[in-house]
């Protein structure tokens, strides 16, 4: 018998909408209707009945075009989008006999817990991850402080160590980021999001806005991380080459619906729907 | 009988009814701002109410009252809120610590440890220490029902890292019973560890801000601080009080004239009564 490889996070019908619906919302939108936003009552239904499983130390790819719910569904997983409907099921990855909970469950404080403790997320604007006013040490710093590191010197001895981890300038660990560059941001905020070793990693856009040479170092990166981490990962990219470098099961998103969902090559060789074509043959 | 000129206690019997449930939440969450309708008060904005109307909604004919500013019984500010709290309550006044049953207070706590039947209720202007961080109060609340300090803690860490030190003079932040994040305005650092673990209760109000809360006996009060870099009273070793010569006081100094005229600075207790008893010990 084969066995199940354990899930560490189960999506169930994960939803968002923005407005308050309306009785002809359900008939008006998703890919059939070529739109995400009812045209009667201006709801935008930015993520409709989302599910999936992830795996320990998978990575997941979501692809899709602009506007098809990507960042809002990372959100949800991340905490701090508020889901309409649906369950997020996290199992322990180190205790897998223990219960699963539906994070959606946990009231707000147990909440934010579980995200200082288990989430690390690389948000698509750099701005909504870090801290202007803070240095980059210190945006680094919060993760290691609210898992309780007291220790001022091992804070930074760690936060430099991280830096140094996502090449980037240690000597200028008490600088504010708006002196650093976009690609540097991008690292500044898988450092943070690393610092506190989650169990599972948002990154969102990753690489988007960054020039090939530093994309690829990017790349390089998480890769590395993924391998001598095993951290579980959800990947979201407009670009199918991002999330094929790295993601080996993807899902396709288009207007707030997952319209595929499989293997990564298999997505690349044999695209089902008309939407997956478009995006790979554009891609080739 | 004696005539009262008015209400008992100045404020109306629902206010204080008001103030009293406030009050009841703020002991049940220690270091929780609780939120409630502070109403204007015939004194001096700038001494803040807050404190006033937790003194008047929990004050009783048989207490003993205290009321200090800057330490000191005999400021100016002193004299008049507990002249208007007699005249409005009749109850009995004192300068001595230990004879007090609700001391009020706003700069300091009392160098004597209180007694569990001693409440000081503290005056506070500036509630909420989540203000250096975030100066949106909804935000903030949020942030307190999160318990989601870490921002606050960046900001501790910056200010090791800039001045390599905690440059935190008064309005030191502290946790309360390991949960809600508290100011501690406007005592100094010297009374900070007052509030530890203490046998009396400590009230603190706010007027303009509108928010009470509570540190109740026996709760934890832990200020926030590095294992590298902890925190510190305000200490000078080897000076002491020039009227009666204690050396583990809090101290102030002012500037006196002599007989010839000449200014110099003298130093002493800021406690002016803890003071007076000393110095009344041959
Ligand atoms: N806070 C919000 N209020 C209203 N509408 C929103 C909000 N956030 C997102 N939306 C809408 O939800 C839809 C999905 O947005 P989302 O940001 O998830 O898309 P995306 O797939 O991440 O796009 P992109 O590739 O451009 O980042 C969009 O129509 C967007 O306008
Ligand atoms: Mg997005
Ligand atoms: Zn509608």
């Amino acid at each position: 018998m084969k066995s199940i490889p354990t899930w560490v996070l189960r999506v169930d019908g994960l939803t968002r909408r923005f407005g308050v619906g309306c009785p002809r919302c359900t008939d008006s939108v998703g890919p059939a209707h070529e739109r995400s936003q009812c045209p009667w009552c201006a709801t935008v239904h930015a993520c409709t009945a989302a599910s999936f499983t992830l795996a320990r130390g998978e990575v997941l790819g979501i692809v899709g075009e602009s506007g098809s719910g990507k960042s809002t569904l990372l959100q949800m997983l991340n905490l701090t989008s508020p889901a309409d409907a649906g369950a997020i099921w996290y199992r322990e990855p180190t205790d897998p006999a223990a219960p699963p909970i539906d994070l959606l469950r946990l009231d707000r404080y147990a909440m934010r817990q579980f995200r200082n403790d288990r989430l690390g997320i690389v948000h698509q604007r750099p701005e909504l991850g870090l801290e202007m006013r803070f240095s980059v040490g210190g945006n680094v710093a919060e993760k290691l402080l609210l898992a309780r590191w007291r220790n001022v010197a091992a804070i930074r001895e760690r936060a430099a160590s991280l830096m140094h981890q996502t090449e980037l300038p240690v000597e200028r660990i008490d600088d504010a980021p708006p002196t650093f560059s976009g690609g540097m941001l991008q690292r500044v905020q898988i450092a943070r999001a690393l610092a506190s070793r989650p169990a599972l990693l948002l990154l969102d856009e990753v690489t988007s806005g960054l020039d090939l040479s530093v994309q690829a170092r990017v790349l390089d990166l998480i890769r590395r991380i993924q391998w001598e981490q095993q951290v579980t990962m959800v990947l979201v990219s407009h670009d199918l080459g991002v999330i094929k470098q790295l993601a080996r099961r993807t899902i396709v998103m288009k207007h707030g619906h997952i319209v595929e969902a499989g293997l990564t090559d298999q997505i690349l060789e044999d695209p089902q729907h008309p939407y997956t074509q478009l995006l790979v043959s554009s891609a080739l | 009988m004696h005539e009262l000129h008015y209400t008992y206690g100045l404020i109306d019997e629902d206010s204080k009814r008001e103030v009293r449930r406030a009050l009841l939440k703020a002991v049940a969450l220690p270091g929780h701002q609780v939120p409630f309708a502070s109403r204007d008060l015939p004194i001096a904005r700038g001494w803040g109410t807050g404190g006033l109307q937790i003194t008047l909604a929990l004050i009783a004919p048989e207490d003993v009252l205290k009321v200090i500013d800057q330490g000191d019984d005999e400021s100016v500010n002193a004299v008049n809120l507990r002249r208007l709290i007699a005249q409005t309550t009749g109850v009995s006044l004192t300068a001595v610590t230990a004879d007090a049953t609700v001391i009020q207070t706003r700069h300091r706590i009392p160098e004597e440890r209180l007694r569990a039947d001693q409440i000081l209720v503290l005056q506070v202007p500036m509630v909420d220490p989540l203000r250096w961080v975030e100066p949106n109060l909804e935000r903030a609340t949020v942030m307190h029902g999160e318990a989601d300090y870490g921002r606050m803690w960046v900001y501790m860490y910056e200010s090791v890292v800039r001045a390599g030190d905690l440059r935190i003079a008064t309005q030191y932040p502290v946790i309360v019973a390991d949960r809600y994040l508290m100011d501690t305005t406007p005592i100094p650092r010297w009374d900070v560890p007052k509030l530890h673990q203490a046998d009396a209760l400590f009230l603190f109000g706010a007027g303009r801000e509108k928010r009470i809360y509570a540190v109740p006996p026996h709760t934890s009060v832990a200020p926030l601080e590095f294992e590298d870099v902890p925190f510190r009273v305000e200490y000078t070793p080897g000076q002491r009080c020039a009227r009666c010569g204690c050396g583990d006081s809090f101290l102030t100094s002012h500037a006196v004239s002599d007989a010839d005229g000449a200014t110099r600075w003298v130093t002493t207790c800021s406690d002016t009564s803890f003071c007076a008893a000393r110095q009344a010990v041959p």
